[in-house]
């Protein structure tokens, strides 16, 4: 215990010192959540509209009305040859016309009804179906004014969330939940790849040093520096962010650190398996790049294919942004995501298995 | 006297390459024996195994008492080492270097004294890592000597070393041994044998060919009526060298 703690100061202080490493464990995080935080990509934003009134008449003066009423919508009136240069230059993301012949009147059976034109900017496909959606609606509404009809079926909308979710409650567990990855792979396996390739590890090992304090101080080390990580980002959400922990702290740093030494172990495994430190992002990357992308960081984990979807819910990363958002975003206590945690938990066992298989101190 | 390392009919393979071919040869305590030989003789194999660090496919070996197959933790304990090709844990002062070497010990030490001893002392604050190659060598011997070892070996500590170096080096070893602790160390540079060994060992293809004090094993040769073609300079390069940089420690 004494030598585990004596290695652990000793570890720890050279990695504070480490610039490099401090960076990517301390400032990529938190530029990650600052920057993903304030770009709000979750965020629909408005769907910028222009109108060409051609008809300029009293149906088009009362459909443009009801159009700027619309709170998601920010219309203008752009003439059409202005508006299609401004679209493909994605300055806007749709333009109506409104034809010459527009009214909004009973028409004879047989008559050609006047017809709205819609373009749409391809780069913003969401935004564009929801302003088509409006248009139509308005429409469908006026027609109905006209004819007299009621519609047949109604729609009440209502959002599944108790509470409002904003980008950033969905974004800050999965922000934690990358960086712990991240932080436990890559500082575990580059810096004892190095230490095995530059004969560091055979000195320490010609010494009656107990492997399991070297490990454990090595591990410890690692178990600060995420803890350090965690409170920082989480300050920086409850700060800047105004990010509410619904369901407390202290059950989200307990699956925080279950993830670490998940992650942990995947990075001794891969240690112990790279032998040059060449091989490592490689690997690492290959680990991690795909859970960065299907296991519900940045958006939802049902984002992946629906064909991938079950193995991507059962990755570590997924287990593990799904145990934090819980918490984090429903309140959930540790008892609610047990499933998670014991996901969690058959990881730790495969790695830990996978990391003492490759992973052998004696052998430098 | 009991030799401190006693080594018999040491053998070791590698796949088809016998490495260590049944060596014997003792080390006697108190003095500096060195072990020769051109590189791929088996110097460094020979070393490791003594050292604990691997495994022998025959023979016996003790050192300090201890059975070195039976119980290699016990011979790291009562050894100190320094290897070929080594380094030290990042981002640690020579101080901190030392104390983590004691922690893997498990023992306390003065560090500042250890390094006054090997006349590191001001260095004590810097990194190890901005050592210069002679520095670090002297502070690989410090941290080798955090156990109080009974002998030390020392496996090519002088290669790569500037001249100076060498010589600052070579008497470290000196005092070393002034103080009682066996050196067993393993060079290619025969001069450095000559001045610093008690008793050399020559190996050669995984075997001992020589074993006698330097002086000796010159002696011998010179009574088999050897004689030197060509007659030997009154000084050399490395003469010149040290008398313009002088002997003294120099190294920044």
């Amino acid at each position: 215990m004494r030598q585990t703690l004596r290695l652990f100061a000793l570890l720890l202080r050279g990695y504070v010192r480490d610039r490099t490493a401090l960076f990517f464990s301390l400032v990529v995080p938190l530029m990650l959540m600052v920057i993903f935080g304030y770009l709000n990509l979750g965020d629909f934003g408005k769907v910028t509209v222009a109108v060409d009134d051609q008809a300029k008449n009293a149906s088009s003066a009362q459909f443009l009305q009801i159009l700027r009423g619309v709170e998601t919508l920010q219309v203008s009136e752009v003439p059409t040859d202005q508006a299609l240069t401004k679209l493909r230059r994605t300055e806007l993301d749709m333009l109506v016309v409104i034809p010459s012949d527009f009214v909004i009147a009973l028409a004879r059976p047989g008559q050609t009804v006047p017809q709205i034109v819609v373009y749409g900017d391809d780069a913003r496909p969401q935004q564009v179906a929801v302003g088509r959606q409006i248009v139509s609606q308005i429409i469908d509404r006026l027609s109905f004014a006209v004819t007299q009809t009621a519609p047949v079926v109604a729609v009440k909308e209502e959002t599944v969330q108790g509470v409002r979710l904003r980008y950033v409650d969905f974004l800050v567990p999965g922000i934690l939940g990358v960086n712990i990855m991240q932080l436990a792979i890559f500082s575990v396996a580059f810096a004892l790849v190095a230490d095995k390739q530059r004969g560091v590890l055979r000195r320490i090992m010609a010494t009656p040093v107990r492997v399991t304090s070297l490990l454990t101080a090595h591990v410890l080390t690692r178990l600060v520096i995420a803890a350090g990580q965690v409170a920082v980002l989480l300050l920086v959400a409850l700060v800047l962010f105004n990010v509410t922990i619904v369901g407390g702290l202290a059950p989200l740093v307990v699956v925080a650190l279950l993830g670490t030494i998940l992650f942990l172990t995947i990075g001794f495994a891969l240690a112990g398996w790279a032998t040059t430190e060449n091989q490592v992002p490689a690997i690492a990357q290959l680990i991690t790049l795909p859970q960065f992308f299907f296991s519900g960081v940045f958006f939802s984990k049902n984002a992946a294919p629906e064909l991938i979807r079950p193995v991507t819910n059962v990755l570590p990363l997924t287990l593990l942004n799904d145990a934090l958002r819980e918490i984090s975003v429903q309140g959930a206590s540790l008892w609610d995501v047990r499933t998670q945690i014991l996901g969690l938990l058959i990881w730790t066992a495969l790695g830990f298995i996978l990391a003492v298989r490759l992973f052998r101190f004696e052998k430098f | 006297m009991t030799p401190i390392v006693q080594v018999t009919d040491l053998r070791k393979r590698y796949g088809d390459i016998e490495a260590v071919r049944g060596i014997s040869f003792f080390v006697e305590p108190g003095e500096v024996f060195g072990l020769l030989g051109p590189n791929g003789a088996g110097k460094t194999t020979t070393v490791e195994i003594l050292e604990g660090l691997r495994k022998a496919d025959g023979g016996h070996a003790t050192v300090a008492g201890v059975d070195v197959f039976a119980d290699p933790a016990g011979v790291k304990r009562r050894i100190g080492v320094q290897l070929q090709s080594s380094a030290f844990p990042d981002n640690l002062t020579a101080r901190e270097t030392v104390r983590f070497f004691a922690a893997c010990y498990d023992v306390e030490v003065d560090e500042l004294a250890l390094l006054r001893q090997v006349e590191l002392e001001e260095r004590a604050g810097q990194s190890q890592s901005k050592l210069s190659g002679g520095q670090r060598q002297r502070l690989s011997i410090a941290t080798a000597l955090v156990n109080q070892p009974q002998i030390l070996f020392l496996d090519e500590p002088t290669t790569g070393l500037d001249p100076q170096a060498r010589r600052n080096l070579w008497e470290l070893i000196r005092s070393i041994r002034a103080r009682g602790t066996t050196v067993f160390l393993t060079t290619h540079y025969l001069d450095e044998a000559e001045i610093l060994c008690d008793r050399v060992a020559i190996m050669e293809e995984g075997d001992i060919v020589a074993l006698d004090p330097p002086r000796k094993l010159i002696d011998d040769l010179l009574a088999r009526g050897f004689t030197k073609p060509v007659l030997q300079q009154k000084a050399n390069l490395e003469d010149v060298f040290l008398d313009l940089t002088g002997h003294e420690l120099h190294e920044v």
